[in-house]
């Protein structure tokens, strides 16, 4: 097997079946008429290989809406115990995720460091799951809300263990792991890529750069600070008067990782399930203390936080802005709330202030 | 940008709360509870004064408790605790035999190393005594390696005055100077009435760069209490405060301590105020 190869559409079908009859698989479905959404699939078939975005990220496959994290009790336990025999939960069954475009492939990894080296607790659970997966990402070209190509997520590749793109003809693959190679090594009736489709995947960037619709009002580089000074910002206020502060946004963003924790008893009290579901910031009791004190009450606070989080506070921390430009929560926003239009209004205000 | 960190192998069990027993309950007001607890095998929790534990209730989740005792004390630690409903109403049903679910300790602590040799101004607000309880334990069990112990605590009552004990065992050591008010006086309370600013005047703060300062109560108290300390000329920096959050995690994951570019759970609760003033979520 070369370390590149091309395969027709039949035989990356084929190939998915093969991967699906070895390990579970989770790839791109389509759901109802138009939309999209990550499941676990037997039939490749089924597998959708020119979505554009799943209404939920791949995310769910490493960090799923629900996730056991502490069994608790024996069986037949007697008296009402507070602090019952409690063991870990962490599933690290192998799997295979395929079809995640590099945007959400970008998500992955700052959910890699979110969970892992920020700090000295990695995630047990969104570790095992990580190593547990072999990622097959597969290239994209941008609908009216994509902007990937605008926050250096276009062309991702780190994190997946083998890259696919789409060809006039079939898609080239290249196995980027030693765990990808394997993957990839379960394909048939491959061909090595000719120097034309060679070129044609390389200008793939490129072209999705081009064909990027969408425009933001600064580089970067310039968010944090331009963001950051605008604190104050009125746009804040007057999103605020058109948010629901329904959460959608958060849930369907694949770099959001906020979590709730609930515990779950059985009838007989001796044990249950200590479990954690997503949680959003833009609920109102999302920074409620005892007293009660709300420390982000006003709907406009937590307006402002979800733009503050993502391109002020973690970009500073990690480096680059907690969004990757999938456009999810602008499409998703039961309000029509786009993250750009109210970004950039901030941006103009900012620089407006700047020439004063 | 990024840091590079040693990549740290999972620990599995994370999330697993370990039992403690409940040795000892107080009840030390109508509504605050001091617990001890002890961990399997009586080992030491191991904090720093100004930690807090994630306490864990099956069937209630978890809530962040400071430890109210100092790391000095072997083989158990205390927990001074509020009834709010929820975890803490059901935890206040407990008593010795029972168990409780117990993970950290987590969090910054007070600055022990930078208050050695310095004059020690402890400011506390109604259950903010708590946490502060922790480090002036440490600090009397260490006394000579610490100049002045001042402490300015006030409470809503004299019925909610917390530790009453120990308050006496702390002004009784004139090494140390103690002052107590209370913001409401009942009948047969002498001592002064108005809110813990009213303290600051009494006690001789200078010089104030001598000062290391602890302060721990509400939010609304931080505001008043860090402007009159700004105006006595006392340095932001040497000025530390405990913020409270209800982190779900404790260990940075949650979000729900986020305070503008910080987590109280990890890169907090202590935070010197010239931090604050990057925070504007924080008070």
């Amino acid at each position: 097997m070369p370390p590149k190869v091309v395969l027709e559409e039949a035989g990356l079908r084929e190939w998915l079946g093969r991967v699906a009859g070895k390990t579970p698989l989770m790839a791109p479905v389509r759901r109802g008429r138009v939309s999209h959404d990550f499941a676990w699939v037997t039939d490749p078939g089924q597998v959708s290989l020119d979505y554009v975005r799943t209404v939920m990220p791949p995310k769910q496959a490493l960090w799923p809406t629900r996730q056991p994290l502490v069994k608790f009790g024996e069986e037949g336990g007697g008296r009402v115990d507070f602090a019952p025999q409690a063991q870990p939960v962490a599933e690290g069954e192998p799997f295979a995720l395929f079809g995640v475009h590099p945007c959400d492939l970008t998500g992955i990894g700052l959910l890699d460091w979110a969970m892992g080296q920020r700090d000295p607790y990695p995630d047990p659970s969104w570790v095992a799951r990580r190593a547990a997966a072999t990622i097959v990402t597969l290239d994209c070209l941008p609908d009216e809300y994509c902007f990937c190509a605008l926050v250096g997520s276009s062309d991702t590749r780190e994190g997946a263990d083998v890259a696919l793109t789409p060809l006039a003809e079939g898609f080239l693959g290249e196995a980027l792991t030693p765990k990808g190679d394997e993957l990839l090594r379960l394909a048939r009736g491959g061909r090595e890529p000719t120097e034309a489709e060679a070129a044609e995947a390389a200008r793939w960037p490129e072209e999705k750069a081009r064909r990027t619709r969408v425009k933001l009002g600064a580089e970067v580089g310039e968010l944090a600070d331009l963001l950051g000074a605008r604190y104050e910002s009125e746009v804040f206020e007057a999103t605020a008067r058109r948010c629901y502060s329904c959460g959608t946004c958060t849930n369907v963003c694949p770099t959001c990782f906020c979590f709730d924790v609930w515990d779950e008893l059985e009838l007989t009290l001796a044990g249950g399930m200590r479990s954690r579901r997503y949680d959003s910031c833009q609920s109102l009791n999302f920074a409620l203390v005892a007293g009660p004190h709300n420390f982000r009450g006003e709907r406009s606070d937590r307006v402002r936080h979800r733009w503050f989080r993502k391109f002020v506070y973690l970009l500073r921390e990690h480096g680059r802005p907690f969004c990757v430009g999938c456009g999810r929560c602008s499409q998703a926003c039961t309000a029509g709330i786009s993250l750009v239009d109210v970004m950039n209004a901030v941006l103009s205000e900012a620089k407006e202030a700047a020439t004063r | 940008m990024t840091e590079t960190r040693e990549a740290v192998a999972p620990d599995r069990e994370l999330w697993v709360p370990e039992p403690a027993a409940i040795v000892n309950t107080r009840q030390l007001t109508e509504r605050e509870k001091v617990f001890t607890l002890q961990l399997p095998g009586g080992r030491d929790l191991g904090h720093q004064p100004g930690q807090f534990v994630q306490v864990s209730l099956f069937g209630f989740e978890e809530a962040p408790i400071s430890v109210c005792s100092g790391p000095e004390q072997r083989g158990s630690f205390e927990l001074c605790v509020r009834d709010m409903g929820g975890l803490t109403h059901a935890l206040h049903q407990l008593g010795p035999g029972d168990r409780v679910g117990i993970r950290g300790a987590f969090g910054t602590g007070f600055p022990l190393e930078e208050m050695e040799g310095k004059d020690c101004l402890i400011i506390a607000g109604g259950i903010g005594l708590a946490p502060l309880r922790s480090l002036i334990q440490s600090i009397v069990a260490n006394r000579d390696r610490y100049r002045r112990l001042v402490i300015l605590y006030g409470a809503r009552t004299p019925e909610e005055l917390l530790f009453r004990e120990d308050l006496e065992t702390w002004g009784a050591d004139e090494r140390n100077e103690l002052l107590v008010t209370v913001d409401y006086g009942s009948e047969g309370w002498e001592g002064n009435v108005g809110v813990v600013t009213t303290l600051l005047p009494k006690v001789d703060l200078k010089p104030t760069k001598d000062f290391v300062v602890a302060l721990v109560g509400p939010p609304v108290m931080y505001r008043f209490v860090l402007a009159d300390l700004r105006a006595l000329g006392m340095a932001d920096e040497h000025v530390y405060v405990s913020l409270e959050r209800r982190m779900r995690c404790g260990v940075g994951k949650c979000g729900h301590c986020q305070v503008s570019h910080r987590r109280v759970c990890v890169d907090g609760p202590v935070f010197p105020a010239n931090e604050l003033w990057q925070m504007p979520e924080s008070i």
